[in-house]
């Protein structure tokens, strides 16, 4: 085993020294794809996380009347939780609400000293599971007697949303696009290398050669090439997206950029993954079949 | 070891190159297929080995009848027979004891055997010396004989040369031809295809006789035409 496996990856250096320069280009048009891929990655990972934290503000909340009996509100906070669109209901009590007052005010606590008992009304803070829904839950919200008030996050934010969710999208149909062209370029490529080496192939099925023999050199020059560009594409992007987003967080410093290690190791880990699938995948497809017949 | 009962090819292009081919050889046979340019030879010879399919008729070798051989099978049957081509096929981009060793490669074998091997037959054949040269560099003969080599040396039942001595001096070929005697001997069925009028009548051994596809005689120690 150890034996073919040292043969494969003989001959596919032997291929690809071969074609050097169908090769070199090779890697570096897949570089270039990975690099793209990469960037619109970043992007959509950093909107991603943009995204859900606006979304985890995004709650409706509904002010109760006073003095509602206990009964009654958890029969409220049951049927609202019920609703379409809901994911979660938390009950905040006056003097929840007091509390957290206080928290928020801090040093300032004298503020409140001038007011008499707890002006504050109780309210229910309902969480949705999309923002979509927002707008419809405070309007059925608002139909219940027991609650005085519905606010909920505003247009501006969920235009915001929009527009993120549409870059998103946009950018996943850049990268399958970009994806398609990166195996048609593998393909190709591995196609030249195959017509390259009809004589070598044509030889070994003609001494015995079974079909999976004859594919694996050129997996393996697949798979080179797909981790090689791969790893090329990572270190570029990594020292461009250092540079650039230390640059940007000088301008804007709560910019929203991540520059966790998880993140970082994420995105190399899809892009390492991705040039491989590329290579390998780009090199079966041109491997199809090995011809035992003779012309 | 090789049988064919009523075997026809037509090429796509209409050519009748073999035409209803009834033919018996034995283990450990040596066989000459003479006839001028054109008659079938080597696509007599493709049918042993499958590189092509008859489109009428049943080969069968070494009990196997190759129409019904699968595909995923090939590569097996064709470990059981070494060929040495018209056109050479050697591999220039390596040297000679590279060209040898590829039909052990191919089947995976350890490297030290395919060493002990290689080398003995390199021996054998008479070109130890060249073993590092690269394959272009060596006279028309001595190819003639690299291409045995790499047929033999995975020690075949049945070894096919398709015109081993053409465009060879008469004491090369002579050569080359007692090696192939001495291959016979060991056990192996050769069949050999060849113009050589010369070497096919001192050789003495059976001839059949192919002319437009047919086969028009088959004789035991024959010569090359009546
Ligand atoms: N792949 C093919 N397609 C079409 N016709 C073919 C093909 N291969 C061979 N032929 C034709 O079949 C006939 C027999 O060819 P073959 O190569 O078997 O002859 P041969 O006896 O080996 O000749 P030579 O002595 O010149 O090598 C010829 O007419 C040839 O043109
Ligand atoms: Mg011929």
């Amino acid at each position: 085993m150890l034996r073919n496996i040292l043969f494969y990856i003989k001959e596919a250096f032997l291929s690809a020294k071969k074609n050097m320069v169908v090769s070199l280009a090779t890697i570096i048009s897949l570089t270039a794809a990975l690099i793209i891929v990469g960037i619109f990655l970043i992007i959509s990972f950093n909107i991603d996380n943009f995204i859900a934290d606006i979304e985890s503000q995004l709650i409706a909340v509904a002010y109760l009347k006073d003095n509602l009996s206990e009964e009654v509100i958890k029969k409220l906070v049951q049927e609202t939780s019920e609703l379409p669109g809901v994911k979660e209901v938390h009950y905040i009590s006056k003097e929840d609400a007091l509390q957290k007052l206080k928290e928020d005010l801090k040093e300032h606590e004298e503020i409140l000293a001038g007011i008499p008992g707890n002006p504050l009304p109780s309210s229910l803070e309902v969480t949705v599971t999309d923002t979509k829904y927002l707008a419809e839950i405070a309007l059925q919200l608002g139909q219940y007697s027991e609650i005085e008030e519905v606010n909920y996050g505003g247009e501006l934010t969920k235009n915001l949303i929009l527009v993120f969710d549409f870059v998103r999208k946009t950018g996943l149909a850049i990268i399958l696009v970009l994806l398609f062209i990166a195996i048609l370029i593998m393909f190709s490529v591995i196609k030249i290398s195959v017509h390259s080496r009809q004589q070598e192939i044509e030889i070994m099925a003609l001494v015995g050669a079974t079909s999976w023999f004859i594919r694996w050199p050129f997996i393996i020059e697949g798979f080179l090439k797909g981790l090689l560009s791969s790893l090329m594409a990572i270190f570029i992007l990594g020292r461009a997206y250092l540079y650039y987003v230390e640059q940007a967080k000088m301008i804007i410093p709560f910019l929203p950029i991540s520059l966790e290690q998880e993140f970082i190791i994420k995105i190399d880990i899809i892009l390492v993954l991705l040039g491989i699938f590329i290579g390998v995948f780009g090199s079966m497809l041109s491997l199809r079949k090995i011809s035992y017949e003779e012309l | 070891m090789i049988r064919m009962f009523h075997v026809f090819k037509t090429f796509p292009n209409k050519i009748h190159a073999l035409w209803d081919i009834n033919i018996h050889i034995k283990k450990g046979d040596f066989v000459f297929l003479v006839g001028p340019t054109g008659a079938g030879k080597t696509t007599f010879l493709k049918l042993i080995y499958r590189g092509i399919l008859p489109t009428k008729g049943q080969v069968i070798v070494d009990g196997v009848n190759l129409s019904r051989l699968k595909p995923s099978l090939i590569p097996y049957l064709r470990r059981e027979i070494g060929v040495v081509f018209q056109d050479f096929k050697l591999l220039y981009d390596r040297n000679v004891f590279e060209n040898v060793a590829f039909s052990l490669r191919v089947v995976g074998a350890k490297n030290a055997i395919i060493k002990k091997e290689v080398n003995e037959i390199l021996n054998i054949i008479g070109l130890s010396h060249k073993k590092n040269t690269n394959p272009h560099l060596l006279s028309g003969g001595e190819q003639q004989k690299l291409c045995i080599a790499r047929a033999i040396v995975s020690h075949p039942l049945i070894l096919l040369t398709d015109e081993p001595t053409g465009n060879l001096d008469p004491e090369t070929s002579w050569e080359i031809m007692k090696l192939l005697f001495k291959i016979n001997v060991w056990g192996t069925t050769v069949v050999v295809a060849s113009h050589d009028k010369l070497m096919v009548d001192k050789a003495q051994k059976r001839v059949i006789r192919l002319e437009q596809g047919e086969v028009v005689s088959d004789t035991k120690k024959g010569i090359y035409s009546q």
